[in-house]
């Protein structure tokens, strides 16, 4: 039985990747992009369900993970020259202006700067309850920009970074999406993932059974951070250019909004739903720009297509609270039963 | 043997002393009832106990360690488990993860050895498994155990949340009246239920309980309290006859009434 699933499980990845194969080789470079885009907001709101959806932390500082993970990947990879070309007004501190590392160590370095950073934010911060949580971890995002646009020997402050090899592509991100998903939803499966829920549904009562509340927040915390840099990474490398003004909590509201709409605690939602939102921002992207009905000019109103999120946010929020899916999960035992066979041992596994 | 010792326990929040000098010595096997009046402080004194509230002055000490101002979880994991008044159940995930939840604290396996279920975990995770089943079994839920813990009725919830304490291998079980909202026959079920479970779990059970029938068929000794204070102790006997304990109790009829 559970050989069976786990076979399913292989298949359907494997179908995954044939597809990402036919996508490859028959949609144009920005169609791509989307898809691209799509899978690292997988990545991106999956860890920011971890830390709010699943163990119910309400945090806000997303964006600051995202920043160390992009801008440590972004450091490792870039060639030497295009560091000279970049850094003009202050050189670059020694010795990063001649490091480089393979693509795939420095996206795991950028997420593992971030997991530290998480853990250096969390540990105090997570003392703090609610409202309070969320405003300190919105401060410490903020904090993280404002030093990444001062530290111009590193970050080459509010230049940005341009040039940044691209070395992302769809099986690079979707690679990583699926990973992610896999680690994730294995973690959640586990004894610590049901720690974790618990805190979410009771404090008290999960204290009371032994659980200790701030070692389970800042190990959820640090690993929600450490895919926050790892998608950060993967962000940089695909736009080719990053600046600290790309990290404001615009980004973090962006991502707040997938897992709202995906429903805060489900893996499949927030996989649903990083591909509306996504596809969703491209199709409004007309919004921002000036429109021509008839003999009328209306002149772009850039930023319109964000009142637009928002009011969806709203809507979401005030009528549909539990998103796409709530707490629930696509499962193979689920998909059996609905076409009416008889369902599996019980458990399911996930993907 | 002695287990837990409390001494000189109070509880002052601003200006209310909510437990004034409470003692307490609880024995291996024993089971002790803590009644008295709404507001008496009963709860007040199990969350001074597990760790909820640091007591204003006094000492608790378990197994001769002192623990008091330590934290709920760590006071959980040396042995003192409990279960709350208004119920307090993860609501929104199913019977078995209620109690496989609390089974978390002994897990030795860390949260990558969890993630890509390497051996260790997954031995750890049968066990926990086969351990929580026959808890359900034994508290008659087994039937139920994926069905959302909030979609049980009331009494079935209490024995669910019993059931979950017990996953933590208490040696202290601190019940905060279990009996509330329960049926008759779910009620005389109970003092069964608690007599049982003291046997098969070699506890030792200090119990808030308004339900007269089940203090006094199964308490070794009782504490009254009134306002905070300890009006008085010893067995079922001495105090149904104490002129303290009905004053005070008639004082409430009256209220009732
Ligand atoms: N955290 C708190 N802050 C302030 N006052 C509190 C707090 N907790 C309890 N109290 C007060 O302490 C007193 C005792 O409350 P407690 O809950 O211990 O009573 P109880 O004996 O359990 O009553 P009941 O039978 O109604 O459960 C009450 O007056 C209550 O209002
Ligand atoms: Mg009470």
């Amino acid at each position: 039985m559970k050989q069976k699933k786990t076979l399913l499980t292989v298949i359907s990845i494997v179908v995954l990747f044939l597809g990402v194969y036919l996508a490859d080789q028959n949609l144009d470079s920005y169609k791509m992009r989307i898809l691209n885009l799509c899978a690292i907001y997988v990545v991106l709101g999956l860890s920011m369900n971890l830390i709010n959806g699943f163990t119910g932390l309400f945090s806000l500082g997303h964006a600051g993970f995202m920043a160390v993970g992009a801008y440590t990947t972004a450091i490792l990879t870039m060639p030497d020259v295009v560091k000279g070309q970049n850094f003009f007004m202050v050189p670059m501190m020694k010795p990063l202006d001649t490091m480089h590392v393979p693509f795939f160590l420095a996206l795991l370095i950028g997420g593992i700067f971030a997991g530290i950073v998480g853990y250096l934010i969390g540990a105090p911060a997570l003392r703090l309850r609610g409202d309070y949580l969320a405003i300190a971890t919105l401060g410490f995002a903020e904090i993280i920009r404002v030093v990444f646009t001062n530290i111009q020997s590193v970050t080459n402050g509010a230049l940005g970074l341009k040039g940044i090899p691209e070395s992302s592509n769809i099986w690079w991100t979707v690679g990583v999406a699926t990973v992610t998903v896999l680690f994730i939803g294995s973690l959640i499966n586990s004894s610590y993932g049901r720690a974790f829920k618990a805190i979410r549904e009771d404090e008290i009562a999960a204290e009371s059974m032994g659980i200790s509340l701030f070692k389970h927040k800042v190990l959820a915390f640090t690993i929600g951070a450490f895919f926050a840099g790892v998608g950060g990474g993967l962000l940089g490398s695909l736009m080719g250019t990053i600046d600290p003004l790309m990290f404001r909590f615009f980004l973090t509201f962006n991502i707040l909004l997938i897992i709202i709409l995906g429903g805060m605690g489900s893996i499949t939602g927030t996989i649903i739903s990083a591909f509306i939102i996504t596809i969703g921002g491209e199709a409004l992207r007309f919004l921002d720009e000036s429109m021509t009905i008839g003999n009328l000019v209306i002149p772009g109103i850039s930023g319109l297509r964000m009142v637009v999120f928002s009011a969806l946010l709203m809507i979401v929020v005030l009528f549909f609270n539990r998103g796409i899916m709530g707490t629930n999960e696509f499962t193979w035992d689920r998909l059996f039963a609905k076409f009416g066979k008889k369902p599996l041992a019980k458990g399911g596994s996930k993907q | 043997m002695n287990l837990l010792k409390v001494e000189n326990v109070s509880m002052i929040f601003g200006g209310l002393t909510a437990v004034k000098e409470f003692n307490l010595d609880l024995n291996q096997g024993e089971i002790v009832a803590l009644i008295g009046p709404n507001g008496a402080g009963k709860t007040t004194a199990f969350n001074m106990i597990t760790g909820v509230y640091r007591p204003t002055i006094g000492r608790i000490s378990y197994k001769g360690n002192d623990i008091t101002g330590q934290r709920p979880d760590q006071i959980t994991k040396q042995g003192i488990a409990r279960t709350f008044q208004n119920i307090r159940l993860f609501k929104d995930l199913t019977v078995l993860d209620n109690v496989l939840i609390a089974n978390h604290l002994h897990l030795k396996s860390n949260f990558l050895e969890a993630t890509f279920k390497l051996p260790r975990y997954r031995r750890e995770e049968k066990r926990i498994l086969e351990k929580s089943l026959s808890l359900l079994e034994k508290v008659g839920l087994v039937d139920a155990q994926n069905e959302k813990s909030s979609s049980l009725p009331y009494g079935k919830q209490r024995r669910l949340e019993i059931a979950r304490a017990l996953a933590t291998n208490p040696e202290i079980l601190l019940l905060d009246e279990p009996a509330a909202g329960m049926n008759p026959k779910e009620t005389d079920d109970l003092t069964e239920f608690i007599r049982q479970i003291r046997d098969e779990f070699h506890l030792s059970i200090f119990m808030i309980e308004h339900h007269m029938q089940v203090v006094m068929g199964i308490s070794d000794r009782i504490c009254v309290f009134d306002h905070g204070v300890t009006i008085a102790e010893g067995n079922p006997y001495e105090i149904q006859n104490n002129q303290k304990v009905i004053e005070a109790y008639l004082g409430v009829a009256e209220d009732y009434a």
